[in-house]
This record gives structure tokens, C-alpha cells and sequence, in this order.
């Protein structure tokens, strides 16, 4: 009998598919009340959360945001249902824990400003060594409308309706809001 | 700097323009040097914002997490050693289980001739008290069926032996949640047999998690 060597995207296929499995089954697991594998799912997942809350709210709030985002997904694990993949679940949620959250940190104020006046708290910096964490910095200096909507599109790729139906803001706020973001980040390209 | 088409390059760029001020806007960029920059610089942001890197917490986040939903770290019970098993180990643990699901049985048939266990030596924790409604529980039962599709979907990926020590291992299992069923229903405040139910359960969660996932890391 000839053996076949699988090639790359076929291993690729298999070892996401196992994923996939391992996740399914310690998804079940949690819900019935499993801690070690809702860990699993807490160490497989937490860098993209917390990335998540860190760019929409600041350092100082992503500690307490992760946590209470995990706290709320173990409270609801068992509406999760198995179409979606639970990172998308996961993530979903996250974004909902994070704006609710937002109405309490007390960053209502400007938040949808449209000045061109806004923007200038995101000033030019010195280059620094590592340009990425410049970068994420300067979005960190965005106000907070715009940085929700630049995070929401340019970084984790939701739409503009998407978007507007997240904050409650029409679509064609959510793109005014992006463009003065975009316009005020180039220069942190130089 | 502002051209009357400095605020539309971001809705062009995303192809969100509508066709006939998209049309126009093309025409207006190769003549137009501020605007053509404009939109290379932005091009550069979105590129710039895709490639970014995720970055973990700098503290463990999990302790914290743990203690609201009121769970154990794994770090917390390999630091009280953690057991793993090998397939040889898991086929010695059948038989095993075998002589304690019988010598449970054979208990469980006589205790009811020895009249009702005292008080005093059927103390159990709380958490355990409760098999009839841990095995009442929905989510248990899904649990259960979730991991046996995933077992059942990835059985061809484990061999014959294997299968069929598992296959013995849930046997004996489920024989032994079938008779503390059968006794609790004759005495459903024993605290013993809702201990021993609510063991043999999560044992059987716990074997068919581990035999789900060596079927998927079969490849």
C-alpha cells in the first residue's frame, strides 16, 4: 500500500479541527461546573480579552474588566449555544461587559466630539524604540468615541452597523468617528 | 489642509463610497498630491492597526477569577499533585474499579438489612449531598452528550484497545450510577449513596473529557 504524506493545509485542517474538539469539550465541561476546564478556556482566550479591554478602556481598567468578563461568561456558559465558536461568543460578550462597563468610569464627556480640537491630545511623540507600543499609546490618547469605533473596526473588525448598534449611535456617526481617528493615528507613522 | 475630499477618503478606502462619488474622487486623486497622501497615511493606519500584536495581562488574572465563581486553580492542585494516567494505567484502574463498583454494590444491597445508617457516619459535605439534582441537572446531561458526540466523531482516530478499555471504564461506570440510582430510590436521604452517585459521575464526565480529547489528539 503507497502512504500519502498529508500536506501543510490538510495538517493545519486536522490540528484546528482537534482545537476545535478540545475547546467543544471543555465548553461542556464548564458548563456543568468543571473550574479546570473553564480555566483551560480562561488561559486559551485571556490575551485577546484582555487586549481587548486594555485598547477600549486604558491600562489601568483592563485587570477588572478581564476578570469580569470571565466571571460573566461562567454565569452564562449554559446560553451558550454550539453554531458560533466560543471565541466569537466570548468576545462578544466582552465587548458588552466593556461598554456597559464604560457608562460607570465616567467617560461620557466628548465622547462623540466631531471638533477638530478633539484630536489634539493625540499629539506627536518621540519615536520610541518599540513603534508598535507607540502606536497603541496614541490610540490609547484617542477619545474615548473615537478609540471605541477605531478598536471596534480597524482592530477587531466589526462593521459600522455593527458598531452603531453597539453604541447606540447611527452608522454614519460610527464613520465620522473612525476617519478623525485614522487622520489623528498617521501621525504616529512618521 | 482640507480638500472638500479630505473626510470621504476614509469611507473610500473602505469601500463604503457610493459609486458615484467614488467614481469622481478617482478622477480627483492623480491630480490631487494632499489627497493621495492622505490616503497612503491611512492606508498605513489600517495596516499598521491589523498587525498589532495581542499582549497577556502582566499578573495572573485566573486567582482572582477563581474565587468569584468559586473554583480551584490547576496551579493550586498540581501543587497538590496532580495524577495523569497511561492507557496501561487506566486498563489496571478498570479492573479496579470493577472490584470497588462491585464491593459498592454488594454494600449497597445489604445496607438496607442493617436498617438506616446512623447520623453520625453518613456526614458528607454539602456540595456532595446532592447527587439527585446534579444528575437532574440539564447541564450535566448535556455535558454528557457533548462529549460523547466528540467522542463518537473521533473514535476512529483511537485503536481497537483502546476503545475498548474505555468502552469498560464507562461501563462499569454507569453500572455502578445505575445501582446507587436503584438504592437511593429506596432511600433518597441517604448521604452515602448521594455521595457515592455524585462521585461515580463526575468520574464518568471526567473519563469521557479525557477520552474525548485523546481522540482528538489522535491524528
Amino acid at each position: 500500500m503507497e502512504l500519502t504524506t498529508p500536506g501543510v493545509a490538510t495538517l493545519r485542517r486536522d490540528l484546528d479541527q482537534t482545537a476545535r474538539d478540545a475547546e467543544t469539550a471543555d465548553v461542556a465541561l464548564a458548563a456543568s461546573g468543571d473550574g479546570r476546564a473553564f480555566e483551560r478556556l480562561y488561559r486559551t482566550h485571556v490575551t485577546r480579552i484582555h487586549s481587548l479591554a486594555r485598547r477600549m478602556t486604558g491600562e489601568e481598567h483592563a485587570d477588572d474588566l478581564t476578570q469580569d468578563v470571565f466571571v460573566r461568561a461562567w454565569t452564562k456558559l449554559s446560553t451558550f449555544r454550539a453554531e458560533a465558536a466560543f471565541g466569537t461568543w466570548l468576545h462578544r460578550l466582552a465587548v458588552n461587559v466593556i461598554l456597559a462597563r464604560r457608562t460607570t468610569l465616567g467617560t461620557e464627556r466628548g465622547r462623540y466630539d466631531d471638533s477638530e480640537g478633539v484630536l489634539d491630545g493625540v499629539s506627536s511623540r518621540p519615536h520610541a524604540p518599540d513603534l508598535s507600543l507607540d502606536f497603541e499609546e496614541a490610540i490609547g490618547r484617542l477619545p474615548d468615541g473615537a478609540r471605541e469605533v477605531f478598536v471596534l473596526h480597524d482592530i477587531e473588525g466589526y462593521r459600522h452597523e455593527e458598531i452603531a448598534d453597539l453604541l447606540g449611535i447611527v452608522p454614519g456617526t460610527s464613520k465620522s468617528q473612525l476617519h478623525h481617528a485614522r487622520m489623528a493615528l498617521r501621525r504616529h507613522l512618521e | 489642509m482640507s480638500d472638500t475630499w479630505t473626510n470621504r477618503l476614509s469611507e473610500y478606502l473602505d469601500g463604503d463610497l457610493p459609486a458615484g462619488e467614488r467614481t469622481v474622487l478617482e478622477a480627483h486623486l492623480p491630480t490631487c498630491a494632499e489627497c493621495s497622501e492622505t490616503l497612503a497615511q491611512l492606508r498605513r493606519v489600517v495596516a499598521r492597526a491589523q498587525a498589532l500584536d495581542d499582549r497577556a495581562p502582566t499578573a495572573d488574572l485566573w486567582p482572582a477569577i477563581a474565587r468569584h465563581v468559586g473554583v480551584v486553580s490547576l496551579d493550586a492542585r498540581r501543587a497538590r499533585r496532580r495524577l495523569s494516567f497511561t492507557m496501561p494505567q487506566l486498563a489496571a484502574a478498570a479492573v479496579a474499579l470493577a472490584l470497588l463498583s462491585g464491593g459498592s454494590a454488594w454494600l449497597l444491597e445489604r445496607r438496607p438489612a442493617e436498617g438506616p445508617p446512623s447520623q453520625s457516619t453518613t456526614t458528607a459535605t454539602p456540595m456532595l449531598t446532592n447527587a439527585g439534582t446534579y444528575e437532574a441537572n440539564p447541564r450535566y446531561a448535556a455535558a454528557v452528550a457533548n462529549l460523547e458526540r466528540v467522542l463518537a466523531q473521533g473514535r476512529g482516530r483511537l485503536d481497537t484497545a483502546t476503545v475498548r478499555v474505555i468502552e469498560k471504564n464507562l461501563g462499569i461506570i454507569d453500572r455502578a450510577i445505575r445501582d446507587a440510582q436503584s438504592a437511593l430510590a429506596a432511600d433518597p436521604a441517604n448521604s452515602y449513596l448521594n455521595l457515592h452517585l455524585a462521585q461515580e459521575m463526575r468520574r464518568k464526565l471526567e473519563l469521557l473529557r479525557q477520552a474525548a480529547a485523546l481522540a482528538g489528539a489522535r491524528t
